[in-house]
C-alpha cells in the first residue's frame, strides 16, 4: 500500500544517483539486436497497460499502422502470461478491435484522423516517429546511438479510459515527458 | 615447662552486625538478582522480538524494492533500477542493495555509507541477505537482494540497558525503604523484648513486662519471657521476706518478740550518738526479774516463759513511742528512754515495779506475783560509752536487789 506512496514521492524528489539519460535500454549487437529490444519495449509497455475489459493473461491485438522506423518484424515479447498478435491494417481499416496501435511514419493528417479516433477508447497508443512526443501518442520510442529509449505523453494517457502502471510513467517522464 | 594451657574462656566475636544491617544486605541481594533477572530476560525477549521486526523490515523492503525496480527490469534500464533502489535506501537498518536480472547479473548495487556499528552483530543477526524474486506477470525478471545492519538494534540495546539501569536504580530506591520499613517492623519489637531483658538484668525491674506485639513468633517469645518475670518475680518476693524474717530473727527474742542483745548494742551506740550530737539525754533502765529461778523450778518452764512474756508486755506498756525495750538475758531487760522536763527514770521505774507486781495468770491457773530489780542510769551523767553506762546501770541494779532482798 505504501509503496506507490513512496514512488509518488521519488517522483518529486531528485534521485540521488548519477545522472543519465533516464530508460537508456541497451541494444545488443548483431542483426537481430534491434528487433528485439524494441519488441521487448514494447511487450513491456503493454505489460503495463490495462484494459477496462479482461485481464493480464488476455491475447490482445495490435494493428501496425504505417511503417515502423525501428523494425519490420514487429513482435511484442511480453513478459508473463499476455501475448500480442500483430496484424497491419491501413488507416481506413482500423477497427475497434485494435487494442494497441502502433503508428509507423506515416502522413500527418492520418495520424492526426488515428488520434482523434482513439480519444475516448481503450486503445494503447505507441509510436516510434515522435521522438519529441507531441503528436497525440501515448508512448514514443526513439533510439540514440546504441540504445534505445521512450518517452511517456501524460495528456494522451490521461484522456483514455486505459489505466498505465503509474511506475512506467516514471521511466518514461525521465526524459521530460511530454506534456 | 607449663601444664596443660587452660582453656580460654569464650570470646565475644569482635565485629559483630546488627539484623538490621543483615537484613539490608539480604534484601539487596535478593533485588539486585530479580531486577537483574528480569532486566535481562527483557532485554533478550526484546532483542527477540526486534529480529522479529527487523526480519520483516528487510522483507517489506525487498518487496518494496522488487516493487519500484520491475518495471525498470521489463526495460533493462540500469539507471531506473537505481531510482526504483532509491526510496529503500532512506529505511534504517539496511546496509546492502543488490539487483540481479534474469540471467543473474548484478544490475546495480547500493552500500549504505553508514559505517556498520558492530559488524561481529550484524553477521550473527543477518547472516544472509533477504532475496525477494522480482516477478512480472508471473515470470522471474530479477531478484533484489538486502543486508540488514545491526543499528537499530544495537540502539535498542542501548536504549534497554539505559532503561535497565533506570529501574533498577528505581528499584534500589524503592527496596531500600521497603526494607526499611520490614526492618523497623521486626526490629522494634526485638528491641522491646531487649530492653525489657536488659532493665530486668540491671536495675532488677522484676515487674516489668513485655507488650503485646505484632508478629506472632515474637509475641510469643514476648509472653514466655513475661512468664519467666512472673516466675522471678515470685521467687524475688519470697526471698525478700525469708529475708526480712531472718533478719528479724536475727535481731528479736523469740519467746517476747522484743530487741535481743545484738539489737540492743547496735541502738544503744546508735541512740548514744545521737544524744551526743544533739546534746540531749536519756536513761538506761537495767530490769532483772527478782527470784525468776525460783519461779521457774517451783511452777515449770512453761510458766517461767508465761512470765517473761507477762513482764515484756507490761515494760512495754510502761514506754512511750520513741523508747526501746529489749531482752537481753534469761530474765533481763533493758530500757532506752528519752529524757525531758515531763520524764523521771526514777518515776518510771516505779511505774515498771508496780505494773509487774500486778498478779500474772499462770498456764496452770496459778497467779504469780513477779518482782524486778531495777537499775538506771543516765547518759551522759553516768557514763559517755555503751560498756561505762551499762557497767552503770548494771551497778545501780545489784544495788536495788540488795535493797530488795534486805526488805
Amino acid at each position: 500500500m505504501l509503496a506507490p506512496l513512496f514512488l509518488i514521492g521519488a517522483l518529486v524528489t531528485t534521485p540521488q544517483m548519477s545522472v543519465q539519460a533516464a530508460n537508456q535500454t541497451a541494444v545488443e549487437d548483431g542483426s537481430g539486436g534491434m528487433p528485439r529490444a524494441v519488441n521487448r519495449m514494447v511487450g513491456g509497455i503493454v505489460s503495463y497497460a490495462r484494459w477496462p475489459t479482461g485481464s493480464a493473461a488476455t491475447a490482445r491485438t495490435m494493428c501496425v499502422v504505417g511503417a515502423p522506423r525501428l523494425t519490420d518484424r514487429m513482435a511484442p515479447d511480453v513478459p508473463g502470461p499476455g501475448s500480442v498478435t500483430v496484424r497491419r491494417v491501413t488507416t481506413a481499416s482500423v477497427t475497434p478491435e485494435c487494442d494497441i496501435l502502433f503508428l509507423g511514419r506515416m502522413p500527418v493528417a492520418d495520424r492526426r484522423q488515428l488520434i482523434a479516433w482513439v480519444r475516448g477508447r481503450p486503445v494503447l497508443t505507441i509510436t516510434d516517429d515522435d521522438a519529441a512526443c507531441i503528436y497525440g501518442a501515448m508512448f514514443c520510442l526513439s533510439n540514440k546511438a546504441a540504445s534505445i529509449s521512450f518517452s511517456v505523453n501524460i495528456d494522451a494517457i490521461g484522456r483514455g479510459p486505459l489505466r498505465i502502471d503509474p511506475r512506467v510513467l516514471r521511466i518514461g517522464g525521465g526524459e521530460g515527458g511530454a506534456s | 615447662m607449663t601444664g596443660p594451657t587452660p582453656t580460654p574462656p569464650v570470646e565475644r566475636i569482635g565485629a559483630r552486625t546488627t539484623l538490621q544491617k543483615l537484613l539490608s544486605r539480604f534484601h539487596f541481594g535478593i533485588t539486585l538478582f530479580a531486577v537483574a533477572l528480569s532486566g535481562l530476560t527483557i532485554l533478550l525477549a526484546g532483542v527477540t522480538a526486534l529480529r522479529g521486526y527487523a526480519d520483516r523490515n528487510m522483507e517489506l523492503a525487498a518487496q518494496l524494492g522488487a516493487y519500484g525496480v520491475e518495471p525498470a527490469l521489463v526495460f533493462n534500464d540500469p539507471q531506473a533500477v537505481r531510482e526504483g533502489l532509491e526510496p529503500l535506501t532512506r529505511i534504517p537498518g539496511i546496509a546492502r542493495l543488490r539487483v540481479l536480472n534474469d540471467v543473474g547479473r548484478p544490475v546495480t548495487e547500493w552500500i549504505s555509507p553508514a559505517a556498520d556499528p558492530a559488524p561481529t552483530l550484524t553477521r550473527i543477526f543477518f547472516p544472509r541477505p533477504f532475496a525477494v524474486t522480482v516477478q512480472r506477470n508471473g515470470s522471474a525478471i530479477g531478484t533484489i537482494e538486502v543486508w540488514g545492519d545491526s543499528s537499530t538494534l544495537i540502539d535498542y540495546v542501548r536504549l534497554g540497558l539505559l532503561a535497565g539501569l533506570g529501574c533498577l536504580l528505581i528499584t534500589a530506591f524503592g527496596t531500600i525503604f521497603l526494607a526499611r520499613r520490614f526492618e523497623y517492623e521486626l526490629v522494634k519489637p526485638l528491641n522491646e523484648i531487649a530492653t525489657v531483658a536488659h532493665d530486668v538484668r540491671l536495675h532488677r525491674r522484676f515487674d516489668k513486662r513485655v507488650q503485646p506485639l505484632g508478629i506472632a513468633e515474637l509475641d510469643r517469645l514476648g509472653g514466655d519471657i513475661n512468664a519467666l518475670l512472673d516466675e522471678l518475680q515470685g521467687w524475688q518476693g519470697h526471698m525478700e521476706s525469708e529475708r526480712a524474717l531472718l533478719a528479724h530473727r536475727a535481731s528479736h527474742d523469740t519467746l517476747t518478740a522484743l530487741p535481743n542483745r545484738d539489737a540492743f548494742d547496735e541502738q544503744l551506740a546508735q541512740r548514744i550518738e545521737a544524744a551526743a550530737r544533739r546534746g540531749s539525754r536519756f536513761a538506761l533502765l537495767f530490769i532483772d526479774a527478782d527470784n525468776f529461778k525460783a519461779a521457774n523450778d517451783n511452777f515449770g518452764h512453761a510458766a517461767g516463759d508465761a512470765v517473761l512474756v507477762a513482764l515484756s508486755a507490761r515494760i512495754q506498756d510502761a514506754l512511750r513511742k520513741g523508747d526501746f525495750a529489749a531482752r537481753i538475758g534469761g530474765d533481763e531487760f533493758i530500757v532506752i528512754v528519752e529524757l525531758d522536763d515531763e520524764v523521771h527514770p526514777e518515776g518510771l521505774a516505779s511505774r515498771i515495779r508496780t505494773s509487774v507486781a500486778e498478779p500474772i495468770l499462770l498456764p496452770g491457773g496459778e497467779t504469780y506475783r513477779a518482782a524486778v530489780s531495777v537499775g538506771v542510769a543516765t547518759f551522759p551523767d553516768n557514763g559517755s560509752d555503751a560498756t561505762a553506762l551499762l557497767t552503770a546501770a548494771d551497778a545501780a541494779m545489784y544495788a536495788d536487789k540488795l535493797t530488795n532482798r534486805s526488805r
